[in-house]
């Protein structure tokens, strides 16, 4: 018995229903995507953003006047604490893993990064940890100023459970760190595109691996610390009990390992955004790439081994404060040498001053006034003067205002890429003179309250220290600086979802994340071009560029053969926008042939090559150069 | 809108020049070793400022000059040249050794004031609190009182290099006198020494820079420097004080004791 060859009158079709795709945040919120992951990172880093300004702004109403009493002791120290942590810890460390862990893995033309459930899992340790933090607003708030150093964060002195909260969170965070830098090493190792090697990497793909291994260094330093904490606070330890042959300066070191790498953190991401942008806007290649790289792994190094500058006063030995200083005085070197890169790369170029220039030099100016004070202070004895007073804090600030403005100008450039819309550029050169114009009055005000003796952290100064002024003006300058910091971040909201659209490419930029589309698909790209230069864009546009210019329209191979049906147009098949996202898929940097670069759409050449063998007309094509 | 941020850093500049005329500098140096500390902020305040300004001043001016105006014209695609690179990175690491050695060198005699072999000495111990200091002199001249303390104020002779022993009998604090010298850090359990020698008599405040819990801005001493004769009145009527109130609390703890056993 033969089956049936004809189907039934009525197939009956069974289904219970179409898989419904989840919710979009469910999407983001569950997909170990490196995309998603860092839209994460970067949406909850940003959220922190406006609260440490806003905790900021509050901290300097209550120093507007000497002994102000509007917050009281308790209170202030509790938001002082906030603003310290949040600012460094929950906005400016994972805002850095947020955009490395869009961009790098799209720059270095890789589908997706090595270990995404690590990354996925740094994420959410680091969410864990500003929850924690923030949550004991719900029970005790920790009082800890910038970092809980013992005797003080014992449980003699601070027997509530608000260090607890601290230790609990920022180990968390750290944690987190630490699983977003191993996943970050190994997909910089492993995952690259052909010919990427690393003297072709963009410059923010060496912040990244810079930052990195800064990260697999400090992290661990810190969460040794932490349960070095924990278990003197719970488990009876003596790790820092002086009355126990303990070390209290044990802690102070592993904790300004850790906040000084955070703060090498910084200038890294900062000063590799700069690098990133200024090369794209001036219309020309790095200076020198090799200088920049170079600077950026010396900043990586110098920055983490001069940790002790900020310990002058300590009971250290001199020959390490010499150490600390060698350090920190010889980022003059590789910081110099990026501003004289930058300069030289906008020499006989050709400047377009869009926002996200705008920014990044906004961001470069801020970085001069924090790193030029910090060159300053690192100087033994004038450390000794100014170290733990305002004047030395304001280095620290401009320095964390610099990476913020720098973090815009990011924004700004690599929105597009994420949102595939433009952010709105006339809030953002408004919101950058009030950031940049308000840290600078603060930072001169504080740098001169801190002359006369001023110190960090208090809630309240005397009548007759002789700052009254001074902090007022400071004050006004802080207020700016949230303001502007709020305005701009109430752009980019506005912007993610709002913006115009733009293409893929809106900058004209030359590295490989310009080659993905906007916003880029899962799997990034659907061919991995091969790299030749540190501008692999500028190459495929090259390219096609010149095979536009080689194609001669081909002259029909006999008098008596029929003309084509259609002259058409030679040069536009090719100019056409959507023309030349495929033909940079089908055919990377001009060599069709090569293996290992197969074309994931093979049809369309082939129509081509057809069409232009049979009539010459539609199948614009640098090989037809050769029949002729 | 980077000339309008110019400007506004201009008119900051302008705006502090009133306040700030007084305070360019840390309050004027009354110790040799605060000398020091002076002459290594003045100079390193000159080097950060000719560096800061140079940096800023290439990059601003390259993007006001290279400006594309109207169409883009096609850039000129310079690169660094052989050594162009190297010779900016060595005039700058010459320029950091520079600085480096010059820290060294005034290290020396910042951290401590210089013997004076003419000088005389006093060892002083500085033992900090929460929230005060308490300054203990030696040579105490009456029996009944061991050490001769007082809280808060430190009075000392002029013209006398004064030893400070610190420690601390909780958590970590900063001594901090900025005409009299740089930062000390008190930690508990280790014993850290500073000196310094006034020139002038008078009253120097100063401030704890080490967040040390609660009420931590009222962390604050004043160093009182006086004559050699004024100091000893000083000390004597310390004990003299200190004897009074050890007698009131004798007597006091007699009476308890006596109203205990007659409440028996």
């Amino acid at each position: 018995m033969s089956p049936p060859t004809v189907a039934e009158r009525h197939p009956e079709v069974v289904t219970r229903g179409v898989h419904r795709p989840p919710a979009a945040w469910i999407e983001t919120a569950t997909s170990a995507d490196h995309k998603a992951v860092a839209r994460l990172w970067m949406g909850t880093s940003l959220t922190f953003l406006a609260v440490t300004a806003v905790l900021f702004a509050l901290t300097r109403v209550q120093l507007i006047v000497p002994d102000s009493t509007i917050i009281v002791p308790e209170v202030f120290n509790r938001i002082l604490t906030a603003t310290n942590v949040t600012a460094i810890v929950l906005f400016a460390v994972p805002f850095t893993c947020g955009l490395i862990g869009y961009i790098v893995p799209l720059q270095i033309g890789a589908r997706s990064v090595a270990l995404p459930r690590l990354n996925q899992l740094g994420y959410w340790l680091y969410a864990a940890g500003g929850l924690m933090i923030y949550a004991s607003f719900l029970y005790t708030v920790p009082e800890t100023a910038l970092s809980p150093l013992p005797p003080l964060s014992d449980d003699v002195f601070s027997p509530s459970n608000g260090v607890d909260a601290w230790v609990g969170g920022v180990a968390l965070a750290a944690l987190g760190f630490v699983c977003f830098a191993i996943n970050l090493v190994a997909t910089l190792r492993n995952m690259r595109a052909p010919g990427l090697a690393w003297r072709r990497a963009p410059i923010l793909t060496w912040a990244a691996g810079a930052i990195g291994y800064v990260l697999l260094v400090v992290g661990p330093a810190m969460l040794a610390a932490l349960t070095m904490l924990t278990v003197d606070r719970h488990f009876d330890g003596v790790f820092f009990d002086p009355g126990e042959d303990g070390e209290p300066l044990l802690f102070s070191h592993l904790s300004w390992i850790f906040f000084t790498g955070c703060h090498t953190i910084l200038v890294l991401g900062a000063v590799a955004v700069i690098s990133e942008i200024v090369p794209t806007f001036a219309r020309k290649p790095l200076f020198s790439h090799r200088a920049a790289a170079g600077s950026v792994v010396a900043i990586a190094v110098l920055g983490v081994l001069a940790w002790m500058q900020n310990m002058y006063a300590s009971p250290i030995p001199e020959g390490f404060a010499y150490l600390a200083m060698a350090a920190a005085v010889g980022l003059l070197v590789p910081i110099g040498l990026l501003y004289f890169t930058w300069t030289a790369t906008m020499w006989q170029g050709s400047v377009s001053t869009r926002a996200p220039l705008g920014l990044a030099l906004a961001a470069a100016i801020a970085l001069v006034f924090g790193l030029g004070g910090q060159l300053m202070t690192s100087v033994v004895p004038v450390g000794l003067q100014l170290e733990n007073t305002t004047a030395a804090q304001q280095g620290t600030i401009m320095v964390v205002v610099g990476f913020t403005l720098a973090a815009f100008a990011a924004l700004h450039y690599w929105l597009p890429k994420v949102s595939g819309r433009s952010v709105a550029e006339g809030p953002a050169k408004a919101a950058s003179g009030l950031v940049l114009g308000g840290a600078i009055v603060f930072a001169f005000a504080m740098f001169f309250a801190g002359l006369e003796g001023q110190p960090v952290d208090v809630f309240r100064y005397y009548e007759n220290e002789g700052v009254s002024t001074l902090n007022l003006i400071a004050s006004v300058g802080a207020f700016a600086l949230t303001l502007g910091i709020l305005v701009e971040l109430g752009n980019l909201a506005a912007s993610y979802n709002g913006g115009r659209p733009v293409g893929h490419d809106p900058w004209g930029g030359s590295t490989l994340e310009w080659f993905a589309l906007s916003p880029p698909p899962p799997h990034n790209f659907d061919a991995v071009p091969d790299v030749r230069s540190a501008e692999p864009l500028r190459d495929i546009r090259e390219a096609i560029r010149e095979r536009e210019a080689a194609y001669v329209p081909p002259a029909p191979l006999e008098p008596s053969a029929p003309p084509p049906p259609e002259p058409v147009e030679p040069t536009a098949p090719t100019l056409e926008p959507e023309q030349v996202a495929e033909e940079r898929v089908d055919e990377p940097i001009g060599e069709s042939s090569r293996p290992g670069t197969t074309a994931t759409e093979p049809e369309a050449p082939a129509e081509a090559d057809g069409s232009g063998d049979a009539d010459g007309a539609a199948g614009a094509d640098g090989d037809d150069s050769s029949i002729s | 809108m980077l000339g309008r941020a110019l400007a506004v850093a201009t008119l900051a500049l302008a705006v502090f020049a009133v306040p700030a005329s007084a305070a360019i500098a840390p309050d004027s140096a009354q110790s040799p070793n605060a000398e020091e500390i002076r002459t290594a902020y003045w100079v390193m305040l000159a080097v950060a400022l000719v560096i800061g300004v140079a940096l800023l001043a290439g990059l601003l001016t390259a993007t006001r000059r290279f400006r594309a105006r109207g169409e883009a014209r096609e850039p000129r695609r310079l690169t660094a040249g052989r050594g162009v690179v190297g010779r900016v990175g060595a005039a700058l690491g010459a320029l950091a050794v520079a600085i480096f050695v010059f820290g060294v060198v005034m290290t020396g005699d910042a951290r401590e004031a210089e013997a004076d072999e003419s000088a005389e000495s006093l060892d002083i111990d500085v033992i900090g609190q929460q929230w005060l200091w308490r300054f203990e002199y030696p040579d105490s001249q009456s029996e009944t009182i061991a050490t001769v303390f007082s809280y808060t104020e430190l009075v000392v002779p002029v013209d006398t290099t004064i030893n400070l022993s610190f420690d601390s009998t909780d958590v970590l604090h900063r001594w901090f006198i900025p005409a009299l010298g740089g930062q000390v850090e008190a930690v508990p359990g280790e014993v850290v020494e500073t000196s310094f020698r006034a020139d002038e008599e008078g009253v120097y405040e100063g401030q704890s820079t080490q967040f040390s819990g609660t009420a931590y801005p009222a962390m604050r001493a004043s160093v009182r420097v006086v004559s050699q004769d004024e100091y000893e009145e000083y000390v004597a009527g310390l004990a003299e004080d200190l004897a009074a109130a050890q007698e009131d609390v004798a007597l006091q703890a007699a009476e308890e004791a006596a109203a205990e056993e007659g409440a028996e």
